[in-house]
């Protein structure tokens, strides 16, 4: 057995580490199946003490490694690139403190995002970014992507909810980054970690902020002859003053899919689209914005709009759109999904453009969307072993894409570059700006070690 | 060797779409006791899934050893599957990859094998299983059960079964009898009983192999309150094993075999309905249809029977529940078996029961969902595993403050009730029928 490999064992315990091929093999992709890369070994750290070690005997040995959460990622994020160690931190999973009175946690990296809210929530509080994997994926994880999630349209994304972070650098170094408040002393490296795609270091304890729980919430859903029709009632709503908590929308494929799975939650699956629509805040606003978005549907020819009567009807319409993404496996089981964001206004009329290109290049295609935002998770369900059929499903992401950008749009709303968007950076930046992207990163990680291959397009600091 | 990996690979290949269903999505991730507990994709629904897939795809040998670890350390609790939006059906490709396995190599376990021996062997037949849980009744009896269960020189394994035994005994209800002081009593009671239900409706009761042997105050409580409801019942004397152990551990064939004897069986008592009060055997005898899905001669009647099949905490809220008159003033909490809720969907019934008992102070537990480790005999098996599962569960049920531990499947109840004895609490772990005829007395 090589000796980094028995010093990684001698740091973290025998049965920590794994090294047999056999049980590598479900570490060769995240959610997104398309991409594969087997790593060398995982290790699993318990202490941020372990990761540090580690991360310097990998250091030593010039051998590359990525910090893994559940794996939920959507853009191939956390693969172990050019024979890379996996330092997976499913085991880091502690809450270390809540802080009740300045409305604050610490937590262990590998803590569940929904465990979080779970255990604050008796007192009224919850960790406000909700991705739809929140049952899985990690707060590292979500740290890494600066994950969003239905609720941020009006609750901000997952930085705006990071007050600090302890990150082991790539050469083994232990730093602390805070921005106490809104506001960072020096500059806002929180700010700059955040999004960064596990290529500034392992984030091994991170302070998030608690939010309260509204005091009065309304969810509606409201169907739609058309897609067109359901878009403008969203741009009317925001156009209006109106910010929902969360607006999301799912379109015929998505419901049908939904309504197949044990997540149905009756929605009707003769729409063309739905949205989902949920009211925050006071009792007396939330009822006076729930009536102007009613006002917006029916005007919009909604066919049925409906107000969730309980919790468990309104948690009945979360369950069938927090569960969208799985029960698309439904229609076939391998997934492409795209994350493109474009402008509000622009729905109506891009929407509709998007479909047509799936349905050139003969694809079977499902949309969820965050409306609200404007981020669009076009998801083509193919076959993944019929060659042609994969070669399709390349052309069309990337005319989705050129489309995306041509109305002002941009590459990624929430699931990040990661592995398989790489090539599509230089549609959106020029050289100079990937190489001031470069730049910063080689001040974090100078030798590259860190999540090579992900994110910038050229490997400008390649280890080996 | 090579014949039988073509075997697997076979039986995979036709599973392919099942297999294939699986998007990777992860949801499934935090149900799984084994993930939450070890954190390796290796032990979660997801990894197995793929590393079937992967066998199945010939990309990796169905011969290694870790397969073969990662798909026995699996608890066969299905929680996956309730929490799986793509449908994926794990249990049945869990089930068919273990009887590969166990066709194909010796059991890893010397308990495996002593495992085999048994099932094929001595629970097939009645009258053999009599004698072969004789000693078990009278030791139960003696307080010679209580200085073995305790021996500190004993190896953790065979502690682990006289602990279990121990189990068994039935519950001491004597200081939870109500108080029969008349005010308590809803007098309304006993005239709703002629009342409400005039036919004399049959019924069967599937007392369940262990269950007759060991759980005879169970199925005693459980025949008394479907009395209590208006209902004749029909006690199977003859019906074999439910079948269920065998699957679990691969042996598909003679699961078959005691499913046809049981269909038979039913068929002659002329019940409506079979009730069954183990989870476990009811998850079971409810997939008949599909055990015996591609016997022609069965086909049909296995699917007619399985249709029958009802839980008795589902079978009560059906017909309309009635507590009797008399209240219980305990705590009570509810542990969801896995055969129950994941594998039967019968998810609110239990709670709904337990919740109109007069006296009875419901508290909800937390994680009542997730498996307790008892899962057959993996606590014998993986006891290390099994016990940090079980500790979870336990420190839970202490959370809860409750008196009362209530579940609904007697491999769960064992395993539940040995844990709160080895951690020297008072709690009285029963299930829930025994509570519910309680307010009948
Ligand atoms: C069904 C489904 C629904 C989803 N819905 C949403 C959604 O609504 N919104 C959304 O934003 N995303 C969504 N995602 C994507 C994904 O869940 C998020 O990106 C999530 O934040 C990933 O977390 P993870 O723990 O799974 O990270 P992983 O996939 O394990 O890793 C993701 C990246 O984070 C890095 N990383 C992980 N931990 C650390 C750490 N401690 N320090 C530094 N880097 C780290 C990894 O190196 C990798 O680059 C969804 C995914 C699925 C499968
Ligand atoms: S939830 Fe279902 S589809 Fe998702 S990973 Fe688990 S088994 Fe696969
Ligand atoms: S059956 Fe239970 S133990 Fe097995 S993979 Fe599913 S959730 Fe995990």
């Amino acid at each position: 057995m090589t000796n980094w490999i028995k010093e990684l064992q001698s740091i973290v315990g025998d049965e920590n580490v794994l090294i047999s091929p056999d049980e590598l093999l479900v570490y060769e992709c995240d959610a997104l199946t398309i991409h594969k890369r087997a790593p060398r070994a995982v290790i699993f750290p318990t202490t941020t003490e372990h990761v540090s070690r580690s991360v310097k005997v990998l250091g030593e040995q010039g051998i590359p490694f990525v910090a893994r959460g559940a794996g939920t990622g959507l853009s191939g994020g956390a693969l172990a690139e050019a024979g890379g160690v996996i330092i997976e931190l499913s085991r880091m999973n502690r809450i270390l403190e809540i802080d009740w009175e300045n409305q604050r946690a610490i937590v262990q990296p590998g803590v569940i995002n929904i465990a979080l809210t779970q255990a604050v929530a008796t007192r009224g509080y919850h960790f406000a970014p909700d991705p739809s994997s929140q049952p899985t994926c990690t707060i590292g994880g979500n740290v890494a992507e600066n994950a969003s999630g239905p609720h941020c349209l009006k609750y901000g994304v997952t930085t705006d909810h990071i007050l600090g972070l302890e990150v082991v650098l790539p050469d083994g170094r232990i730093i602390n980054l805070d921005r106490h408040g809104a506001v960072a002393l020096g500059y806002d490296l929180v700010g700059l970690f955040v999004g960064s795609e596990g290529m500034f270091g392992i984030a091994t304890r991170i302070t998030v902020r608690l939010t309260r729980l509204p005091r009065a919430v309304k969810t509606l859903m409201a169907d739609f002859p058309t897609v067109e029709a359901a878009s403008q009632t969203v741009s009317d709503t925001i156009a209006a003053g109106v910010i929902p908590a969360a607006m999301e929308m799912m379109d015929q494929a998505t419901v049908r899919a939904v309504e197949e799975s044990v997540f149905a939650s009756g929605l009707p699956i003769d729409a063309a689209a739905v949205l989902i629509i949920e009211l925050d805040g006071l009792p007396v606003s939330v009822d006076y914005e729930s009536s102007r978005v009613v006002h917006f549907c029916r005007a919009n020819g909604a066919r049925h709009v409906i107000v969730a009567r309980s919790e468990a009807e309104r948690e009945r319409l979360w369950a069938g759109r927090k569960n969208a993404f799985g029960a698309l496996g439904r229609i076939n089981s391998d997934l492409m999904v795209q994350d493109a964001v474009i402008p509000r206004s622009r729905l109506p009329e891009v929407l509709p453009e998007i479909y047509r290109i799936a349905e050139r290049y003969r694809l079977r295609m499902a949309c969820v969307i965050h409306a609200g935002d404007g981020n669009l998770h076009p998801t083509l369900c193919f076959d993944g072993r019929d060659a042609d059929e994969l070669r399709r499903v390349d052309a069309a992401c990337k005319e989705i894409m050129e489309l995306c950008v041509r109305v002002g749009g941009t590459l990624t709303g929430e699931h990040g570059i990661g592995l398989d968007k790489v090539k599509y950076m230089s549609l959106i930046f020029s050289e100079a700006d990937i190489e001031a992207m470069a730049r910063v990163r080689a001040v974090f990680d100078p030798r590259g070690l860190c999540n090579p291959g992900k994110v910038l397009p050229v490997h400008r600091c390649k280890a080996f | 060797m090579i014949g039988s990996m073509t075997a697997l690979n076979h039986m995979i290949d036709s599973e392919m779409d099942k297999l294939r269903a699986c998007v990777h999505c992860g949801l499934c991730l935090n149900v799984c006791p084994t993930y939450i507990e070890r954190g390796d994709e290796n032990d979660s629904p997801r990894g197995r899934l793929y590393l079937m897939r992967a066998v199945a795809e010939g990309r990796l040998p169905p011969t290694t050893s870790a397969f073969a670890r990662h798909i026995d350390l699996c608890l066969g609790c299905r929680a996956c599957e309730t929490a799986c939006p793509a449908g994926v059906r794990y249990g049945r490709l869990w089930e068919a990859v273990r009887a590969d396995i166990a066709a194909r190599q010796q059991p890893v376990h010397l308990i495996g094998r002593f495992q085999r021996f048994v099932l094929n062997r001595l629970f097939v037949s009645r009258r053999r299983l009599r004698w072969l849980f004789a000693p078990a009744r009278v030791l139960r009896r003696s307080v010679l059960l209580d200085r073995l269960a305790r021996m500190p020189i004993l190896p953790l394994r065979l502690k682990k079964v006289f602990m279990l035994l121990l189990a068994t005994r039935p519950p001491r209800i004597e200081r939870f009898r109500p108080s029969v002081q008349s005010d308590d009593v809803r007098e309304d009671h006993d005239a709703d009983r002629t009342t409400t239900f005039p036919t004399r409706q049959a019924v069967a009761l599937f007392a369940g192999c262990v269950g007759r042997e060991l759980f005879d105050h169970t199925n005693r409580a459980t025949i008394k309150v479907l009395q209590e409801h208006g209902r004749r019942v029909i006690n199977l004397k003859e019906h074999v094993c439910c079948g269920a152990l065998h699957v679990h551990a691969g042996e598909v064939e003679t699961a078959r075999e005691l499913a046809r004897k049981n269909i038979d069986i039913f068929e002659l008592s002329r019940g409506e309905t079979l009730i069954t009060n183990i989870a476990g055997c009811g998850a079971m005898l409810k997939e008949y249809g599909e055990l015996l899905a591609d016997d022609p001669d069965y086909r049909r009647r296995a699917q007619s029977f399985a249709r029958r099949v009802r839980d008795i905490s589902e079978y009560l809220m059906d017909i309309g529940f009635r507590p009797g008159p008399r209240p219980v003033n305990v705590k009570a909490t509810y542990d969801a078996p896995c055969h129950l809720f994941h594998a039967q969907r019968v998810t609110k019934a239990p709670v709904e029961l337990v919740r109109r008992l007069p006296g009875v102070t419901f508290i909800p537990l937390a994680e009542a969902h997730v498996c307790c480790g008892s899962a057959g005999i993996y606590n014998l098996i993986h006891p290390q595993l099994a016990g940090e599962i079980l500790h979870r569960k336990l420190n839970n049920v202490r959370r809860t403050g409750a008196d009362v531990l209530l579940t609904g499947n007697a491999g769960c109840l064992m395993t539940l009730q040995s844990g709160v004895i080895e951690m020297g609490w008072d709690i009285q772990v029963m299930h829930l029928i025994e509570l519910i005829a309680l307010t009948y007395e």
